[in-house]
Formats: C-alpha cells, sequence, structure tokens
C-alpha cells in the first residue's frame, strides 16, 4: 500500500520507543497499586477483626425494655401484688419484654430517711445494672393497670415517627403555665426521656427512660442527697420539677407526651387534666393517689379494670 | 549557547576587588576544568559573595563550551573527554542541569532569600503554625479570671490593679506564644438572681461563655489571677496532653486528703475514664485555680448542674470554697462525675508557693525551682500573705515582665 505522504522518519520510532516505556510503567504502577491495595485492605481487615469494640457481647435473648415497678410490700395486699405482677407479666409475654419488680424495703438503706416514693430511682438504677444491654426502662407506678395487651411499646410510643408526632413542644413544662417551656427544636433522636404532666405536675408514675450517660446523669441529679433532705411537698415529684426548669441538660433530652398516651388517670383521681381521663382503648390506667387518700381504696378501683384486662387477655 | 552577559570588569577604582575573577579566569585556559570546581576556594577571603557566584557561573560556562558536558545526543555514544568517568554520567548530566546559569542564579537567590527568611522570620513562622489549626493552638483557650470580685466586697487599690495587670500580660504572652486563644473573664461579684450572690460558681457560666465564643476549641483551661506560668516554653500540647494517660490518675484513692468517700452506687466499670475535666488536688483536696475542661457532652452536663439554687440554699454558708467543694459534694455523690475526671499530680499545672498548705517543703505541693515546675498558684495569697510581693518574686524567677519595676509600680 502506497501512502501519499511518507512517514516522518526519526519521529516515529522515538515515539514508540517512548510509549514503549510508558506502557512498561504504566504496567509496573498498576502491579504497584494493586499490591498496596492488597495490603491496606488487608491491614484493615485485620485491625477490623482484631479491634474489640465491634464484638458487641450483648447475650441472646437480651429485651430492649425492662419495665420497673416498685412495690410496697408493707403497704399492699398479696392479692394487690398478685394481680400488678400477673398484669406486667402477661404484658411482657406479648412483646419480649423482661419485668423487673423491686420493693421499696430494698432500698431503705440508700434513702436515708426520705420519703419511700423516692425508691424508683436506685431501683431504676438497680435495674439497669441488671441488664445493662437493654435500652428501655418503662417505670410504672404499682397502682396502675396496663390496659391493651397488644399495643407494643415501640409501635405505641417510642417509634422514631411515632413519638415526633406525640412531643408536644414549646409547652409549659409545668401546668399551668411555668415560664420555661420544652424545647421546640427537639427531634426524636434527642429524648432519652418521655414523661407525661397531669393538671399539677410532670409525673413521675409513668415514664420512659432510655439507658446510657444521659440516664446515668439524671439519675444522679435526682436522687442528689440534697434534694431527699429539702422536704419538697411532694419529694421526688418536686424535685423533678425542679431539676427539669433549672437544668437546660435535661430538658434537651425529655419529651413531654400528651397525658393519655401512657398515664391516664382513673375519674377519681385527683388533679386529672381534662384530656387526661381514662377512655376505653387508653394504654394504661392510673389510679393516682388511691394510696394516700383514706377515702379510696386501691384495691377496689383496681378490680373492675383488672377483670376487663383478663378478659381482653384471654379472648386473645 | 551563547553569553547573556558578560563577566564584569574588576574595580579596583570602587575600592573593591574582584581576586576570584582573575584567578578563575587563568584557571579556565587551563585543561583541567576538574580543578576549576573543587577550587571555591580561590575565592579570596575578600571575594563578594554575588561576584563569585556571578564568577562561578561563568567558569561553568567555559566548562560547558569546553565540552566537559555532555549534550544530550552524546549520552550513550561514549564519545566525550575525561572517559573514566564512565560511573559518574548521570549524576553528571543531573549537575549539568542543575548548574546552568539561570537555574544556578536562582537557586543561589533563593537559599540566600530563605536562610535570612528563616533567620529573621522564623519565630512568626512559627506562631504561625501554631496558631493554625495543624499548629493545634486554636484547640486551647485560656481562661483568665480577673477582676475578682471586682472591688465590690473590698477597695481594689493599686496593689490589686498591679496584680491583675502583671497575672494578665504573663497569660497573653504564654497565648501568644503557643497560638492559644485568652480570654480574660469578669469575676465581679454580682447578683445572678434576686438573692445569691455567684462567689465562685460564675466560673461555670464563664466557662460556657468561653465555649460558645470559641467554637472550635476543644481544651479550656482556668487559670486564677494569682497564678504565674513560670516556664511559658511548655506547649499545653508537650507537657500534658500528649502524655496524659502517664501522668494523671482516675482513681481517688491515689491521693485522697479530702477523704472523698466511695460513691453511694456504682455503674458498670467504664474501660477507660474519658478525661473531660483536670484538676489537681492540694493537701486540702480539689483545687480549681488551674483546670482543664473539654467541650463535651459530659463538660455541659457539669457546668450546668455545678449550681443549683437547692443545694446553695443548703450549703452556701457551709461550703468556704464554694465552687470547689460544691465540686467536691458532687464527685461524692453523683458517680456519673467519676466518669469524667482525672487528676494531675500538683505540680504539674499548680505549684504552690510556701504559705499555701505548709512552708514549702512538701516536694508534692511546693514549687521546685530545679525541676522548672510549669505553673505557680499563689492560692490564699489574699488572705494572710502578700499576693504582689510573691508575684513578684516569682515573675523574677521566670518569665518577666518587660520592665518589672514599672510594672509594679
Amino acid at each position: 500500500m502506497q501512502f501519499a505522504l511518507p512517514p516522518r522518519g526519526g519521529t516515529l520510532p522515538l515515539h514508540s520507543g517512548r510509549s514503549r516505556l510508558s506502557y512498561q510503567r504504566r504496567r509496573q504502577f498498576k502491579v504497584a497499586a494493586v499490591l498496596g491495595l492488597a495490603v491496606i485492605s488487608l491491614f484493615l481487615i485485620f485491625s477490623y477483626f482484631r479491634s474489640p469494640s465491634i464484638i458487641s457481647p450483648i447475650p441472646a435473648g437480651t429485651s430492649g425494655i425492662i419495665i420497673v415497678t416498685v412495690l410496697d410490700r408493707a403497704a399492699l395486699s398479696e392479692k394487690y401484688i398478685h394481680r400488678i405482677k400477673k398484669n406486667r407479666e402477661d404484658y411482657a409475654k406479648q412483646h419480649g419484654y423482661t419485668n423487673f419488680f423491686a420493693d421499696v424495703s430494698d432500698y431503705e438503706s440508700t434513702l436515708d430517711n426520705a420519703p419511700r416514693s423516692w425508691a424508683m430511682i436506685p431501683a431504676l438504677r438497680h435495674a439497669m445494672t441488671l441488664h445493662p444491654h437493654s435500652a428501655y426502662f418503662y417505670h410504672l407506678s404499682p397502682h396502675a393497670l396496663i390496659m391493651e395487651p397488644f399495643k407494643s411499646l415501640e409501635s405505641h410510643l417510642l417509634d422514631k415517627n411515632r413519638l415526633e408526632s406525640l412531643m408536644l413542644k414549646n409547652v409549659p413544662v409545668m401546668p399551668p403555665n411555668s415560664v420555661v417551656k420544652t424545647f421546640s427544636h427537639l427531634t426524636s433522636k434527642d429524648i432519652e426521656l418521655v414523661i407525661t404532666i397531669d393538671d399539677a405536675d410532670l409525673n413521675t408514675g409513668s415514664f420512659v427512660i432510655r439507658q446510657g450517660d444521659f440516664a446515668n446523669f439524671f439519675l444522679d441529679v435526682w436522687f442528689d442527697p440534697l434534694y431527699r433532705n429539702y422536704n419538697f411537698v411532694k419529694a421526688e415529684t418536686h424535685a423533678l420539677g425542679h431539676i427539669v426548669q433549672w437544668h437546660p441538660t435535661v430538658l434537651a433530652r425529655l419529651a413531654l407526651v400528651p397525658q393519655r398516651t401512657i398515664n391516664a388517670y382513673s375519674k377519681d383521681s385527683p388533679g386529672v387534666s381534662a384530656d387526661g381521663i381514662y377512655r376505653n382503648g387508653d394504654f394504661v390506667i392510673r389510679f393516682h393517689g388511691c394510696e394516700s387518700d383514706p377515702v379510696r381504696s386501691c384495691d377496689k378501683e383496681m378490680e373492675l379494670y383488672y377483670d376487663l384486662w383478663e378478659k381482653k387477655v384471654d379472648d386473645e | 549557547m551563547s553569553r547573556s552577559r558578560s563577566p564584569s570588569p574588576a574595580r579596583s577604582k570602587a575600592g573593591w576587588s574582584t581576586p576570584s575573577l582573575t584567578s578563575l579566569a587563568s584557571q579556565s585556559d587551563t585543561s583541567s576544568p576538574n580543578s576549576g570546581i573543587s577550587t571555591p576556594s580561590s575565592v579570596g577571603s575578600s571575594g563578594i559573595s554575588w561576584e563569585t557566584a556571578r564568577a562561578k557561573s561563568d567558569e561553568t560556562e567555559k566548562l560547558e563550551s569546553e565540552g566537559f558536558y555532555l549534550d544530550k545526543d552524546d549520552v550513550g555514544r561514549g564519545k566525550y573527554k575525561g572517559s573514566s568517568r564512565r560511573l559518574g554520567r548521570q549524576p553528571l548530566g543531573f549537575l549539568r542541569k542543575l548548574l546552568r546559569r539561570r537555574t544556578l542564579r536562582v537557586l543561589t537567590t533563593l537559599l540566600i532569600l530563605g536562610t535570612i527568611g528563616l533567620l529573621f522570620f522564623w519565630t512568626s513562622v512559627a506562631d504561625s503554625y501554631r496558631r493554625s489549626l495543624l499548629g493545634g493552638g486554636p484547640k486551647f483557650v485560656v481562661i483568665v479570671g480577673s477582676n475578682t470580685e471586682g472591688g465590690v466586697m473590698a477597695l481594689k487599690g493599686a496593689r490589686e490593679w498591679s496584680i491583675e495587670r502583671n497575672s494578665i500580660w504573663n497569660k497573653q504572652q504564654y497565648a501568644k506564644r503557643w497560638g492559644y486563644e485568652l480570654e480574660v473573664v469578669n469575676m465581679m461579684a454580682q447578683k445572678r438572681y434576686s438573692h445569691e450572690w455567684r462567689e465562685g460558681w460564675e466560673k461555670a457560666d464563664l466557662i460556657r461563655n468561653a465555649m460558645d465564643k470559641y467554637p472550635d476549641a476543644e481544651w479550656f483551661w482556668w487559670l486564677d489571677l494569682n497564678t504565674w506560668i513560670m516556664e511559658s516554653s511548655y506547649s499545653l500540647q508537650d507537657h500534658i496532653f500528649s502524655r496524659l494517660d502517664a501522668i494523671s490518675y482516675t482513681d481517688i484513692s491515689t491521693y485522697n486528703p479530702a477523704n472523698i468517700g466511695p460513691p453511694p452506687f456504682s455503674y458498670p466499670p467504664v474501660k477507660k475514664p474519658a478525661a473531660d475535666l483536670i484538676l489537681s488536688q492540694d493537701c486540702g483536696g480539689f483545687n480549681l485555680g488551674s483546670f482543664f475542661i473539654r467541650r463535651s457532652a459530659w463538660a455541659g452536663r457539669l457546668l450546668d448542674v455545678w449550681w443549683d439554687p437547692v443545694v446553695y440554699e443548703q450549703k452556701h454558708t457551709e461550703w468556704e470554697h464554694n465552687e470547689q467543694d460544691a465540686l467536691e459534694y458532687l464527685y461524692e455523690k453523683h458517680p456519673w462525675i467519676r466518669n469524667g475526671v482525672a487528676f494531675l499530680p500538683q505540680r504539674f499545672i499548680n505549684s504552690f508557693p510556701p504559705g499555701a498548705c505548709g512552708d514549702g517543703e512538701d516536694p508534692k505541693i511546693h514549687y521546685q525551682e530545679d525541676d522548672h515546675d510549669f505553673v505557680v498558684n499563689m492560692a490564699g495569697c489574699q488572705f494572710d500573705r502578700d499576693c504582689l510581693s510573691e508575684m513578684k518574686r516569682f515573675s523574677g524567677q521566670g518569665t518577666q515582665p518587660p520592665s518589672s519595676e514599672a510594672l509594679y509600680e
């Protein structure tokens, strides 16, 4: 074949020589790169398996939620305690939760003569120590019944979107109109304490706290000996109200939810807010104050609702 | 290659001579160019460096024109003078490039400029490095509590002003040297709420303000006014933070002068407590004249609960040392606090002068000149000692203020 122009002599062989050289270079580079990558990935893999933090020693069968109930055997009848326990156990069985029943007398030495209602705080800490891998601890007063066996705490309260929709933002944190209001910028991922208010106070009879650094901090502050000695009229309830209003690091982890979500009151309870009275279908009924009012009887008030609960569980 | 410049003539009339030129000219005529290179000593002691450099480059050109250096095309053909230099072929090719006239000139200039630059601007180069994120300076903020009580509780006289001026100067010098931020805060006594004086607790508020002001900083070093940084050549990084694990202790039973009891509960042990608060203990317990606090969730919580009205109401008459006693109380009663606190032996950050905690004989507590302790805290000098004369004494031993006499007047 003939070319119209002769190939430019001299430049061509030089060019081809150069390209061969750079081709070799490129191959060398490639080999080096592959080797380097292999070494790096091997190193990463080894360090991955060697680092102990990756292997989380969560034992099988650990439930995510612990229900904490503090009973006072000195003040409650055997039958009553049995029913409360049965109620919690039936519920926990439905959802794979674990119950933690404590007695006030277990913590009397740590209370230093403070009112017995303070016992819930060491009880929560006790539960957290026994269940170090469980995420949520649901404290429920012994004068309360769970009424919906098939509502899980996750779907009813703790699910990210569900909690987001329940959170009351920029509302007074102490009823009826405290200056301090819940933060409006919080989202569900900031929340470590879910609680309700009734007509008068932040109510400690039914709340969920998440285990972790915040819980350690919050429970320690709440249980401060100088709070316990202070003679707050409503003991730990008022101490909590005080903490929440004075210490924004607590308020920044707290979600208020509508009272009936986890803390509906029976109609005889004092301090019941207009929207706080138990209606059929509510998750929990509280017989708030039944233990301190001589006219009322916790056993009697519970009777009707306990039968209702038993029916619901048996119908299943 | 053409010469772009002719060698400058000797200007003996001008009072300076270039002996090197003549000697080089004679050498270049010889057939041993090698000796021309290896005899830079031919430059007389009075030789002017620029002329020397030029002469050298001229000489190089001569060598080139003589064919001493190989042309690119010649490589591999073996046709060059001095065939015994076969092995040195490639280095010579490199040298040739280097020594090419222009390059040499540029390089020499750069070298000279660089040396001058390093000599004259080294401090500012080092300073700007330390002030940069790379140097780590902005990670640290030094907070000095100034204007203590602000004359509210007692009259503030010339001596107090002098102490204030000098102490702040001392911290300014230190912070400037290492590129740290310095925050002088006002400790004036004032009512925080309707009936409470803030006393010492305002430290918490002031630290929080500093954290807001310097959002990039990690560590905040609180220093009382009655302190003197003795060794400003110690950086915080080298002196403390690079070896924190080795020099600090987290178990209070190691040294427990305040007899702090065990916590009412204990959490499952934390493997390695994160040090969020680093302080030292003197003979009586915690000392907050010089301490470090790290920006963290833990620190935010401590600063939040340090002062509490219910606690204050019950304890403020009993707690002589206010926020210091409050911290000891929290440490004892709140187990979560222990997870964030690390202690340093006192003399790392907080040496005492004689008169505080004894007469100066305790090697755990008192300033040792021979050991070049970092900081002296003239703790308690305001009560029955003389702060100003103590500060004079220590500033004379360590970093000295300029014309100290004038400053102290």
